[in-house]
């Protein structure tokens, strides 16, 4: 392919006096219009500092589909813990269905749960092997559907406390108001 | 585009005004904006904490002292009326075995994007706890117990309504040289 020399080019060889004249404002208005980089600056700062000032690393939580979670005003953050998800059918750990929500429902009665008893127990046993001379935490978070019953709330801390996590903390959404440091928080 | 410009520059020397290429640094800000806002977390999760209280196995090399027993507040969640819009609570406080107190009260529920909530509730809890609540130091590492008592069929939204005005009233707590405020309570719940 061979190289040629460029063609005339728009307002070099071709000089289009009027439209010269219009972007030079000679005899008319301008229409090139001035930006005020200073300004737009300062905006772009200010959104960059409020966004990394509201920048949060943690806090967001992926979570199963069918639970909405209720609100509350005196809470704590949340921590690296062992997740029990309830929903209205099913009790999840990491995703996987360990007991059925129903059952306990229909029974009316607290109980232990004895798949999330097995489950909890396990991961306990697991945290325990790989880490001899660290002390058990004990913390399980539970992540619940506002809808469910009181019963089904009871068994799984019931079980929970059983399988060796007695600190138990219930998943929120966080509302107005000041954190709490401890009491609530009586898990950390 | 924006400069910097220093008086004094020229005299055949190389000019001491320097530009400031400002399209690569709105690029980088408008990247930074974008980044920020698709990785905002616009809705805040938290957790509120309950104590099941198993006690430890007993220690043969120590000697147990003889301990007083705490008072305890114990709520329990009666009857709603009104539709649910208002809701009967028993607020009693023990110690071991002995009632200190009892008080029943109705309160309105307040229902706000399907979460209930009693600030009633927790303006009372909160006068209770300033008369006989024990733990009230800062260098208290014990919090004043309460025992949530509810029926089988309680929505939890519920239960998290009275969990949090159980955690209204605030006290003073030290974590290593700071001083921080702190849930006066822990909850626990009564298992039937």
């Amino acid at each position: 392919m061979t190289i040629h020399e460029p063609g005339k080019r728009l307002m070099h060889a071709i000089p289009l006096k009027f439209v010269q004249k219009k972007v030079s404002g000679h005899g008319g208005r301008s229409v090139a219009a001035e930006l005020s980089l200073t300004s737009m600056i300062d905006f772009l700062v200010t959104i960059v500092v409020f966004l990394l000032m509201t920048f949060s690393a943690s806090g967001e939580t992926s979570l199963p589909n069918g639970i909405t979670l209720p609100s509350a005003e005196h809470t704590i953050d949340l921590l690296d813990a062992p997740m029990v998800a309830i929903t209205a059918d099913q009790i999840l750990v990491n995703g996987q269905p360990m007991g059925n929500t129903r059952s306990v429902v229909e029974a009316n009665k607290v109980q232990k749960i004895e798949e999330l008893f097995n489950s909890l127990k396990g991961q306990r046993d697991v945290y325990k092997q790989l880490n001899p001379n660290k002390d058990f935490p004990g913390v399980v978070i539970l992540t619940m559907d506002a809808k469910v019953p009181a019963v089904v709330v009871k068994s799984v801390f019931q079980t929970a406390a059983f399988a060796g996590f007695p600190n138990v903390s219930f998943m929120v959404n966080k509302t107005g108001g000041k954190k709490p440091a401890g009491g609530g928080g009586g898990g950390e | 585009m924006g400069g910097v410009s220093v008086e004094g520059g020229g005299g055949g020397k190389k000019s001491v005004n320097s530009e400031v290429n400002m399209v690569p640094m709105i690029d980088l800000l408008m990247c930074t904006i974008s980044f920020l806002l698709i990785t905002a977390v616009w809705s805040q999760m938290a957790r509120i904490n309950a104590d099941a209280q198993v006690p430890g196995p007993p220690r043969t090399d120590q000697q147990i002292d003889k301990v007083e027993p705490e008072p305890q507040l114990h709520v329990t969640l009666g009857p709603t009326q009104e539709g649910g819009k208002k809701r009967s609570f028993s607020l009693v406080w023990k110690a071991g075995g002995s009632q200190i107190k009892e008080e029943k009260i109705e309160v309105q529920a307040v229902e706000e994007k399907g979460t209930v909530k009693y600030p009633e509730l927790s303006a009372k809890i909160e006068s209770q706890w300033n008369e006989t609540g024990k733990h009230r130091e800062a260098s208290d590492k014990k919090f004043d117990q309460a025992v949530l008592h509810s029926d089988n069929t309680t929505p939890y939204s519920e239960l998290i309504g009275v969990i949090d005005a159980i955690y209204a009233p605030q006290r003073q707590y030290k974590v290593g040289e700071k001083t921080e405020k702190a849930s006066a309570f822990n909850v626990t719940f009564a298992m039937q």
